[in-house]
């Protein structure tokens, strides 16, 4: 029987078959997707009339030779990454340092949200660009531009999750506290900062995405050193397999943030979610119509 | 055993376009080992009440007193939902809310936990609980800090009958063992039948119409005859004052 049956599956899935079932499920269709995309690249690179697009595996041998720091830059890729790495850091901290106390300010004061709600706007519309342009401009080279640069870019993410953050501490626990006496300092650590958490996840990964964007573009523009220098270095070389190498070392790093260090921290953060879903929940607007929160979604990239 | 002394009470709430009168003059007294509940349909103020009596609301006028002998009561406030803090874990709800810490404090948590049958759940965190477990934590909760007086404001009517039908039969023996004042709100006069020794009748607009004593023995089951005639007194007095109409 089963000879009779495998021949009769071999019959009726020819592979054109096969391949339109492999296209039906999720991952085999990604890594075909890629395959395909990688191949194509490969084989049309030789045809073009330029020696400036590099071939994949052009890219993949001069990222190679970098992880290995094997490379003609003045420092090598770990060099690099580490000092963007520092600069976004003290940028970060400076934007929260700034960033909560506004935020706390906007959120509970009604005359302070009137007061700042216009520059939130326009912070948040503003191109990095533009700050890394003007931090270059005021700073010159150095640390101190592309550390303002970051930010700037992210401090009016950050005011404006806080304050939507304390907008939404939930009113009926804060009484449950109230009704049993609890004091500020108990309340302020077990009610209002934990419902800030999805706030604060928010306010770092935009203010992230917008800062890391920024900061490249401040080391090219107004740093000697630095990753976003290195894409600069490689293209004034004219390498442009460096640029590309650089540009995937840029989202490798960036994929591995959002993955494996934000995955693993709102795992930890909000383990007491009952569903399986315990990545860091996109906060809910409240209900205003203003239009903020609209502008926090619009300028920022949405869930996978 | 506290004693409560409600005097003059009114409240409104302003807002931009209008005043809304919740409570209107309403007095009472209520002291030792009662269990009072306070009737009426929705929207005539109860809650209210029950937050001025917490403190979480300050009365417009009128004044209110709750004492254990010579110094202020302790409460308990059992909400219509259970209120619990999501991220904290069942045990530690309890914690939560108590003046003070340490082993003697965490063994009574444990002990109010248990008496509400959910001694497994301590390490848990609310969302991981059905809602009627959340309610009995929220009533554990309650009994744990040992309030002189416990308000428990519809604390069964987000739930379905049979699980209701079981707390109610939990509380009335919580409230016998432990010689608490209950001030019960409800909108559901054959829960107050079961469950009260004294019935307040709040109308809307907020004003106090009546104030009965429940004079059947417990236990008290539902099904009887002589809690179905005093429930129908009891809704017979509410229609003759055209108190559902609105
Ligand atoms: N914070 C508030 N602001 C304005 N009006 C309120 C507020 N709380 C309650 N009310 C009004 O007071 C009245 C009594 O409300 P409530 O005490 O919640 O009634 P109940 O609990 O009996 O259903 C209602 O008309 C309600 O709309
Ligand atoms: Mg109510």
């Amino acid at each position: 029987m089963s000879a009779v049956a495998a021949l009769r599956t071999f019959a009726v899935s020819p592979p054109a078959r096969r391949v339109h079932s492999l296209l039906r499920h999720t991952r085999s269709a990604r890594i075909l997707s890629w395959v395909g995309f990688v191949a194509a690249w490969q084989l049309v690179v030789p045809l073009l009339p330029t020696d400036l697009v590099p071939t994949p595996s052009e890219v993949a041998v001069f990222m190679w030779n970098e992880l290995r720091m094997d490379t003609v830059a003045p420092h090598t890729v770990y060099e690099s990454f580490s000092l963007s790495f520092q600069r976004l850091a003290v940028g970060l901290f400076l934007a929260f340092a700034i960033g909560v106390p506004l935020g706390l300010l906007m959120g509970m004061r009604r005359w302070a949200d009137w007061f700042l709600h216009d520059f939130v706007v326009v912070g948040l519309a503003m191109p990095s660009l533009v700050w890394a342009l003007v931090a270059g401009m005021w700073f010159g080279f150095g640390d101190l531009a592309p550390v303002v640069t970051v930010t700037l870019a992210a401090v009016t993410f950050v005011v404006i999750n806080v304050a939507e953050g304390v907008r939404n501490v939930p009113k009926e626990l804060l009484d449950m506290g109230g009704a049993y006496g609890v004091g500020r300092y108990a309340t302020i650590r077990h009610v209002i900062f934990p419902s800030l958490m999805p706030f604060f996840f928010a306010a770092l990964r935009y203010g992230l995405a917008n800062a890391w964007k920024g900061l490249v573009l401040a080391e090219v523009w107004a740093s000697t050193e630095g990753a976003g220098w290195v894409i600069k270095f490689w293209y004034d070389a004219h390498r442009s397999q460096g640029i590309v190498g650089y540009a995937l070392f840029f989202i490798i790093v960036a994929i591995f943030i959002e993955r494996i260090v934000f995955g693993r921290l709102s795992g930890w953060v909000f383990r007491w979610r009952p569903s399986d879903d315990r990545r860091a929940p996109e906060p809910e607007p409240a209900d205003r119509d203003e239009p903020i929160p609209a502008a926090v979604s619009a300028a920022t990239p949405g869930r996978r | 055993m506290a004693t409560i002394k409600v005097q003059d009470l009114r409240k409104e709430f302003v807002t931009d376009t209008s005043t809304v009168v919740a409570i209107e003059n309403v007095s009472f007294e209520v002291g030792g080992h009662e269990f009072v509940s306070v009737v009426g349909p929705s929207g005539c103020g109860k809650s209210t009440l029950l937050n001025i009596l917490s403190g979480i609301e300050s009365a417009t006028r009128g004044t209110v007193d709750i004492t254990e002998g010579d110094r202020k009561a302790k409460l308990g406030y059992v909400f219509q939902s259970a209120r619990l803090l999501p991220w904290r874990s069942v045990i530690d709800n309890l914690l939560f809310v108590q003046s003070s810490r340490g082993p003697q404090v965490r063994a009574r948590c444990e002990r109010y936990l248990d008496m509400v049958q959910l001694s497994h759940t301590a390490k848990q965190y609310p969302g991981q609980l059905s809602g009627g477990m959340q309610q009995r934590v929220g009533i554990a909760r309650a009994f744990s800090i040992e309030p002189d007086l416990l308000l428990m404001d519809e604390p069964f009517s987000h739930l379905d009958a049979i699980t209701a039908r079981s707390l109610r039969r939990e509380l009335h023996v919580m409230w016998q063992e432990t010689g608490k004042t209950v001030l019960f709100v409800t909108h559901d006069v054959s829960e107050a039948v079961e469950l009260s020794t004294r019935i307040i009748m709040l109308a809307k607009g907020g004003r106090l119409v009546a104030d009965l004593p429940v004079e059947l023995p417990f236990p008290r089951d539902p099904a009887s005859d002589a809690v179905a005639l005093a429930r129908a007194d009891l809704l017979r007095r509410f229609e003759s004052l055209d108190l559902l109409a609105t």
